[in-house]
This record gives structure tokens, C-alpha cells and sequence, in this order.
């Protein structure tokens, strides 16, 4: 019962308090590069969800389980890009293969999610900070999950933008770094929320 | 295991590593694309709000223009 | 056709420090920007690691250009790119461990980021060694300046202070200089005088300040090219009053 509860409210932080993109930056180039359609947005999400986990699942092993008995733990960085971009890879010759649907919405955003800091981020924090399996799929899952919800949220938003008269400088991307200053001062009303 | 024993393991994991990923870019980059994506709404449309110009997004679509 | 090279290998060079700025004219590499300008001096050392990383595998992609098939190109570039990265963190590791932990991930995503990537592909794949080696100093050089000018930025704001020699601390002592915020303190314990904000030390201000220095980048790149435009227009009334003169005359 414990563990339930410790494991939910670890989720909870790493999705709210330390929320990927706002506070943790990882993914900004992702973030920024969606663009404001709501619907690529959330599918850009679940692409990287399920990445991250995958990612999680096989790197935790592969870290603990091999590199470090055999005193190589330096080479983690080098092992895990290269889990994460085969990985990329097959789901993309799957979807590429046998879904076309689902093609059509994800296809352009697939070379993108190697380059997305985040994943490599969630799994170079699970065995920087030594976590156990348990907190690592934690963090794996809140993260995704914060990312999700945050980058639907700034497509909506940006599809706001769109519609008022602003500076000419400011357009495209500085303009959304201010709103995201905005979304990151809010989010900061989340801290102290788990103790 | 001894450690060197785990030492030729993971030195053997990271080569088979290598490989898948050297397989699967190749076999994603051969197969071709379903009917009806073969250019996947890369355009103007989609890079006018954000100009990240150095966005992979904006540099195929603007490698097609050319 | 000695002066053509030479041309070349200046405009490879100079091309990365401003008219392509990485940070702020292509928008690449926002993450690590905005997470390690806290300080001028993690900043400045990120920097400088980054510059390393990209400036030896730009080398080390390009001697190898031949040799690699044109079909596994992005996967042998990521390999060389993570060799790097390894190298630069086992370095920082051992000489600076300050900046090491203050760097923390940030330094492991040095694999995945966009310049380092972007720059063997667009530019190292395609040219010679010495062109790709002065292609990374510059944009090595690029990048540098632009986060520790942010880094400058938030530190004296956020902090109020300056502190120098903290994260390379073979120069004895760290200086921490007064600049909005005195490093003196009054009777009952506070500064004498404090006007930090910091919300600029948290990842709010972060945003702001790279906001408000890519708007004013894109604001001084609409300048110059309006002055341009209003210049060739003034060249075409004058061309075309000169016609009409002529034809007067005539």
C-alpha cells in the first residue's frame, strides 16, 4: 500500500513539480517546433510516451544489470543513445509498415524524437541518481505525462496567439518562449504540493 | 560471472547494438511510404508560425523547394 | 584561386559567431540554454565542453566522409558524437568537478543536441577537414558568447552579484563582486542594499531573457532589412528620374 502510494505520488511530481519542459527543459526544441496544431501535438505526446517507457524498460537492466559489474558504467551515454535510436527506428518500420493512419499523423515528427532530450534525459537521471525501478518507471511515466499535457496546452495557446497583433519581432518563436515564461510561472504554483 | 566474463557481454551487447540500430535506419529509410504520405503535409503551412530554421521539419520542406 | 580558399575558410569561420548564430539566429540548441545559465561561469564552461564536442566531430565526421556509406550516415555521426560526449564528461568529471555536477545531465545531452547533429550533417559531411574545424570553433564561438551572455543577464539580476572563480577554481579564491546586491551586511544581518529579482534565476526568467534577446535579434534583422529595401527603392526613383531626365532631354 505504500509503495502504491509513494509510486503515484512520485508520478505526480515528476509530472507537475518537475515538469519536463518548464522546469527540467528538456524537449524545448520539440516543444517549440509542433507549432500550434493541437492535434500533431497530441500525437507528437504519445509517440514520446511511449518511447520514454520503452527506453525506461530496457536501459534500467542494460544499466545495472550489465554495463556496471563489468565496470563500465562510463559507456552509459553511448548505450542509451543507441537503444533509443534503434528503438525509434523499429516503431517507425512498424508504423511505417503496417499503419499507414498512424503514419500519416506521426511520419514528420519521427526523426524528432531521437533529437527530443527528454527521453534521453528521463533515462540518464534514472541511473545518474542511482534510482530503483520502481521510482525510474515513475519518473518515466510523470514525465511523459507532463510532457503530453504541457505541449497540448501550448499548442492551444499558440493557436490563440495566432489570432492578435503582435510586435513583429516577437512573432514566431520569442512570443512563445514569453507564453511559455507564463506557463512556467504557473506551474510553479505546484511546488510544495507533494512533501 | 567474473568480471571479465561480463566485460565481453556488454562489449558484445553495445556491437549488437550498433547493428540493430545500423539495420533498422536502413530498413526505415527502404521501406516505402503508404499510399497518400509520400510528402506528409511538409509545407509552408506548417513552418510559417514557428521558424526554427534549423527545425528538420523546415529544412526538408525547404530542400524540396529548391 | 589561393584568395577564394582563404575567403571561404574565413567565411566558414566567421559565418557560426553571428550572421548564423546557432542560438540566435537558428534557434538550436534551446534546452541546454536555458538550463545551464544560471551563472555566467557554468555557462561559459558548458560552452566551451560544447565547443570541444562539436569542434572534434565536425573533424573526425569530415575526415571520414569517404568512408562512410551515404545510407548510414546519421547513425555513424550519432556513434562519433557520443564517443565525444563520453570523453568530454570523464574529462569534466575528473578536472572540473564543480562544473561537472553543476552541468549535471545537460552534459549527457550533449548527444542529442541539435547543433552538433545538425552541423555534421549540413557542413562536415560535405567539406574538408580545416573548413569543418573552423565551422565548429564557430559556432562554438557563436554559442558561447550567446548563453553566457545570457548567463550574464540572469546572474546579475536573479542574484544580484557576480561571482567569478567558483566553478574554475584554480585561480585561488572566488570573487564575488556587489552589483545589485551588497555582499556587505547591515546591523541586523541583511545586505545594506538589494534590488535582485529573482524570478530570473528561476526557469521562468529563463524564458523571458532568451524570449526577449531572440525578439531583439529578430527586431535588429528587420531593421537592417527594411534600410535595405528602403535603399533599393531610393536606388530606383533615382534611376528612374535619371530615365526620365534623359528622355526629357532628348
Amino acid at each position: 500500500m505504500e509503495m502504491i502510494v509513494s509510486f503515484i505520488l512520485a508520478i505526480v511530481s515528476y509530472m507537475l513539480i518537475d515538469n519536463v519542459v518548464l522546469s527540467r527543459f528538456y524537449g524545448i526544441c520539440s516543444f517549440i517546433g509542433v507549432g500550434n496544431k493541437v492535434k500533431s501535438a497530441f500525437s507528437m505526446g504519445l509517440a514520446v510516451t511511449f518511447v520514454i517507457m520503452m527506453a525506461t524498460l530496457v536501459c534500467y537492466p542494460l544499466y545495472f544489470y550489465v554495463l556496471v559489474p563489468a565496470g563500465i558504467p562510463f559507456l552509459d551515454t553511448l548505450v542509451y543513445i543507441l537503444v533509443i535510436a534503434s528503438l525509434v527506428q523499429i516503431v517507425g518500420l512498424f508504423i511505417k509498415k503496417y499503419s499507414p493512419a498512424l503514419y500519416k499523423s506521426l511520419g514528420i515528427y519521427l526523426p524528432l524524437i531521437t533529437t527530443n532530450c527528454a527521453v534521453l534525459g528521463v533515462v540518464q537521471t534514472n541511473s545518474d541518481a542511482s534510482l530503483d525501478f520502481l521510482t525510474s518507471l515513475a519518473n518515466g511515466l510523470g514525465t511523459s505525462i507532463g510532457f503530453l499535457i504541457v505541449i497540448v496546452l501550448f499548442a492551444c495557446m499558440r493557436e490563440r496567439i495566432n489570432g492578435y497583433n503582435i510586435p513583429k519581432a516577437m512573432k514566431g518563436v520569442p512570443i512563445a518562449l514569453i507564453t511559455a515564461a507564463l506557463m512556467a510561472l504557473a506551474f510553479m504554483g505546484f511546488g510544495g504540493m507533494v512533501g | 560471472m567474473t568480471s571479465t566474463g561480463y566485460l565481453i557481454l556488454a562489449i558484445g551487447i553495445i556491437a549488437a547494438l550498433i547493428v540493430i540500430f545500423v539495420v533498422s535506419f536502413v530498413l526505415y529509410m527502404r521501406t516505402p511510404a503508404p499510399k497518400g504520405c509520400e510528402k506528409l503535409g511538409i509545407g509552408p503551412k506548417n513552418c510559417e508560425e514557428c521558424d526554427v530554421k534549423g527545425c528538420m521539419i523546415y529544412k526538408s520542406h525547404h530542400k524540396e523547394e529548391e | 584561386m589561393n584568395s577564394i580558399k582563404r575567403g571561404q575558410h574565413k567565411a566558414s569561420f566567421l559565418n557560426g559567431i553571428l550572421r548564423e548564430n546557432p542560438l540566435l539566429v537558428q534557434v538550436l540548441g534551446l534546452c541546454p540554454a536555458l538550463a545551464v545559465t544560471k551563472s555566467l561561469e557554468t555557462a561559459f564552461g558548458m560552452g566551451l565542453l560544447f565547443t570541444f564536442v562539436l569542434v572534434s566531430s565536425n573533424v573526425i565526421v569530415s575526415l571520414l566522409r569517404k568512408l562512410i556509406p551515404e545510407e548510414i550516415r546519421t547513425p555513424s555521426y550519432i556513434v562519433v558524437i557520443a564517443t565525444f560526449v563520453t570523453i568530454v564528461k570523464m574529462f569534466a568529471e575528473a578536472f572540473l568537478p564543480e562544473l561537472y555536477s553543476s552541468l549535471g545531465v545537460f552534459l549527457s545531452l550533449l548527444v542529442v543536441n541539435c547543433i552538433v547533429l545538425g552541423r555534421s550533417e549540413a557542413f562536415a559531411g560535405q567539406n574538408g577537414v580545416l573548413d569543418s574545424f573552423l565551422d565548429g570553433l564557430g559556432n562554438g564561438i557563436g554559442y558561447t558568447w550567446a548563453i553566457s551572455l545570457m548567463g550574464l543577464i540572469r546572474e546579475i539580476l536573479g542574484l544580484g552579484t557576480l561571482t567569478l572563480g567558483k566553478v574554475f577554481s584554480f585561480f585561488g579564491d572566488p570573487l564575488k563582486l556587489p552589483i545589485l546586491k551588497s555582499t556587505t551586511l547591515d546591523a541586523l544581518g541583511n545586505p545594506t542594499y538589494d534590488y535582485s529579482i529573482s524570478i530570473f534565476q528561476n526557469p521562468a526568467g529563463a524564458f523571458i531573457v532568451l524570449g526577449l534577446m531572440l525578439a531583439i535579434m529578430a527586431a535588429i534583422s528587420n531593421h537592417k532589412k527594411a534600410v535595405e529595401k528602403a535603399k533599393e527603392k531610393a536606388l530606383k526613383l533615382e534611376m528612374a528620374a535619371k530615365a526620365a531626365l534623359e528622355g526629357g532631354a532628348k
